[in-house]
């Protein structure tokens, strides 16, 4: 089987286009989530698959069940107030479902 | 508030923010060393990339006090003793005997 | 065996710090407990230093020769490299593509996320807080710091590798460059610009 950049994820929530809401909280922990998109809604620009949990596998367990991956955009004027670049620009991070919410 | 001290992104107001020295300065022998090193470990599955991240986060605000190669050094210190792997005890031992081999 | 490994190397002048010292003893203990060899090490030394360098320049030239080529690399970086003989290891690669109305650029805020086995090291600059910081949230006043700066009709696409994903970008191929060999391709292909930090120049 060729190696691929993603990986299956069948049973997922959304899908490419969806507008989603990165989710306002701040647990302790090992978290890839960073801080500035929390609250910040966006669209899914891609499903990247479902993968084991790195906040799981940060502390020795692995991270099943898998979650899915998606790569989520947001226009920089939504994520930063007074954002001095282009209207057009955005940014991209890799989101895992369970810090998503259907905007 | 975030706990996580490498969570940054961002954080351009602070004291901390400046320019970036856009010049690569490479990397010395023995962080090329410690490099391969954490590289044959996570490929060899005795930690996971995942678990050095953590332990470099948990470094807190020694996070900031670090270069880089000692960042890395110190969670894969902190993780190995963790796990068991060697005792705080051995690696002193063993520190002080590759220290006596240098000053030979 | 201990002695290859405590030898100073004439690059590295002065005392080694605690650190290195440090690192060393690890590395030691692991070997001495049967969990890897200074033969791994050494490989993985060799990889980094020799091999993982080149790859993502000849991977971009190929890409900007060969149409169907591109167009596979852009729909799954990793299958691509594969199919074209190269084993990105861990590495879960996504091209991203320069237009004339948009210009990429890639950052790991966390931590230093870096397609690793297609561009070997990521620099120095990459890894520093300061980049970290400061490129996802004005982007344009990085790309200046490095000589680089787009019009406000390019839309700057930042990438921030925080997970499972690594990034590669494919610059826009300049004028000047027709009927350039792959090779002479590869050469403007530096490191910088398929990071996205610069342009490559003809």
């Amino acid at each position: 089987m060729t190696p691929s950049a993603y990986a299956p994820a069948p049973q997922r929530r959304f899908n490419v286009g969806e507008r989603v809401r990165v989710k306002q909280a701040d647990p302790p922990g090992h978290r890839r989530t960073p801080a500035y998109v929390r609250g910040k809604e966006g669209a899914i620009e891609r499903v990247c698959g479902a993968f084991p949990n790195p906040e799981e596998l940060a502390y020795g367990f692995d991270g099943e069940p898998k979650r899915v991956l998606y790569r989520v955009r947001f226009h920089q004027h939504h994520v930063w107030p007074g954002y001095e670049g282009a209207p057009h620009d955005v940014i991209e991070l890799e989101i895992y479902e369970h810090w998503l919410e259907a905007a | 508030m975030n706990r996580n001290p490498a969570d940054i992104g961002g954080e351009t107001m602070g004291e901390m923010s400046g320019p970036i020295d856009t010049v690569d300065h490479g990397m010395k022998f023995w962080e090329k060393q410690a490099n391969a090193l954490r590289n044959t470990l996570t490929g060899s599955r005795v930690v996971r990339l995942d678990e050095l991240r953590r332990a470099a986060e948990e470094l807190g605000s020694r996070y900031y006090a670090l270069a880089y190669f000692e960042r890395t050094t110190e969670a894969l210190r902190n993780l190995l003793l963790e796990k068991g792997v060697f005792t705080q005890d051995a690696l002193e031992r063993k520190m002080d005997e590759v220290r006596r081999r240098y000053d030979a | 065996m201990t002695q290859e490994h405590a030898h100073p190397h004439p690059e590295d002048e002065g005392p080694p710090s605690e650190h290195e010292i440090m690192s060393r003893a690890m590395q030691e203990l692991l070997e001495e407990k049967g969990l890897i060899t200074g033969e791994q090490v050494r490989r993985r030394m060799e990889l980094f230093e020799q091999e993982f360098p080149q790859r993502g320049s000849r991977v971009v030239a190929h890409a900007w020769t060969d149409p169907a080529f591109r167009k596979r690399l852009l729909e799954d970086g990793k299958a691509a490299c594969a199919e074209w003989g190269l084993d990105l290891e861990a590495d879960r690669l996504i091209a991203v593509e320069n237009t004339p109305q948009v210009h990429n650029v890639v950052v790991c805020t966390l931590c230093s996320c870096y397609p690793r086995a297609l561009l070997g090291m990521p620099p120095t600059w990459y890894k520093s807080e300061n980049y970290r910081r400061r490129v996802v949230r004005e982007p344009r006043a990085v790309l200046k710091e490095f000589g680089t700066v787009l019009p406000e009709s390019v839309a700057i696409r930042v990438h921030d590798s925080n997970a499972d994903m690594r990034y590669v970008v494919v610059p826009l191929r300049p004028a000047g460059t027709e009927g350039w060999t792959e090779e002479q391709l590869a050469s403007i292909l530096t490191r910088d610009t398929l990071v996205g930090v610069a342009l490559p120049r003809a």
